[in-house]
Formats: structure tokens, sequence, C-alpha cells
């Protein structure tokens, strides 16, 4: 199961689905348009262990971590 | 009279369920486990590490290969570092929505990694403050 976690108010919001399915795959595809539209930020992490931005939804991603917006504090 | 206190004891129970469940004290205390699990998820092994051990870790600018070091907090907690591992600069940036801490220190270590130049040019700089000696109340979580 691939997963796609949400930063929030109660620390993370986890959507799990099933990308052999064609609509759970296009309902994380959406999820991951509108959040991105809003202004998160789409990470993944690489096989090496490494963190890369996405710009696109990428559905062989197993995890997909989604922060909000960063601003000078 | 047995059923009258029975609905007696479900009322308090519910009332008292109620309270638990909009207690923002309980909210925050939950939310926080949660971004600590997932900032140690999200962590590199040398990182976890570190963090574990001192409450705090390194992470290495993309862009500069600048080491800066991230204090577990929400605000003012991400120092650069001298070549003596020493603070030189704090930089204070965090997330617009009001998040726990573990997630607010995650967003600025994939930021320092993946847009050290994004994430330099928004944040707000100060000279480096004191720092007490780092208590450990993570370990083993």
């Amino acid at each position: 199961m691939a997963s796609q976690i949400v930063m929030d108010h109660t620390g993370d919001t986890r959507h799990q689905f099933d990308a052999a399915d064609a609509e759970a795959l296009h309902k994380a595809e959406e999820r991951f348009r509108s959040l991105t539209k809003v202004g998160f930020t789409a990470a993944v992490r690489t096989a090496s262990g490494d963190v890369e931005l996405t710009k696109t939804f990428d559905p062989t991603a197993e995890e997909t971590l989604f922060y909000p917006r960063l601003v000078g504090g | 009279m047995p059923s009258f206190r029975r609905t007696l004891a479900e009322i308090c129970s519910r009332i008292f369920g109620l309270r638990e469940h909009f207690n923002p004290r309980l909210w925050a205390d939950d939310s926080e486990a949660r971004s600590l699990k997932l900032l140690r998820e999200w962590l590199s092994p040398a990182q976890l590490a570190q963090f574990d051990a001192d409450g705090h870790f390194d992470v290495i600018g993309c862009d500069t290969g600048q080491k800066y070091r991230i204090h577990y907090g929400s605000s003012m907690n991400v120092e650069e570092l001298d070549k003596f591992g020493q603070p030189r600069i704090c930089y204070c940036f965090v997330t617009d929505a009001p998040l726990a801490p573990g997630d607010v220190v995650l967003a600025q270590k994939i930021a320092l990694e993946t847009g050290e130049h994004a994430a330099l040019a928004i944040a707000n700089k100060f000279t480096p403050k004191r720092r007490p000696v780092s208590v450990n109340l993570w370990m083993g979580s």
C-alpha cells in the first residue's frame, strides 16, 4: 500500500491507497493536486533514503509527505 | 432505582468522555506524539542517533554544503554552524499553519536539504543565543 502523509493540527493524517487500483490512484492524484495547489510541498524518499521534492504526482512513490508553506518566523 | 443509577453513571461517563474529547491540552499532547513519530521515521539513521543522544540533529544544505543544526522546537531553532561546530547565525522559519514541533522540525530539515537558498531567503536571522543542555525526553519511543 502506498501512502500520502499530510501534516496537520493532529500531527498528520495518513491516506493509504492501492497503487494498482485505478480509482484509488486517481483519488491520490487529485489529493496531490489539491494540496500542492494550496501551497503544500510534496516530498518523497528515494531508495537510498535521501529526501527529494516532487512537483508532479508519482504513482510509484511508496510514501509522499506534504508539509505546509514555510514562512519567516 | 438501579436503572436510575445506571443512567446517571452513563451520563457521567459520557460527560467525562466529552470533556476529554474537547480538551485542547490532550489534543496537543497527541499531535506532538504523532509529529515526533513522523519525524523519527523521516530522519536519516545518523540524524536519528544524534537526535536521540542530544535532542538536536545536523543537516547539510543542498546548495552550499553548509552544516545546520536543528533543535527540537517551533521557532528560532535552526542554527548555521561555523567550522568549529559553533552556532554562527540563528534562523527562524516555520510552517504557515500552526503545527506540532516535530512537524515543524521535519519541514525545516526537508527545506534545507532540498531547497536551502529558498528556505534561507524567507527566514529571519538572529544572533544565536546560549542554549541550555538538551534533556532527552523522547528516547525509546
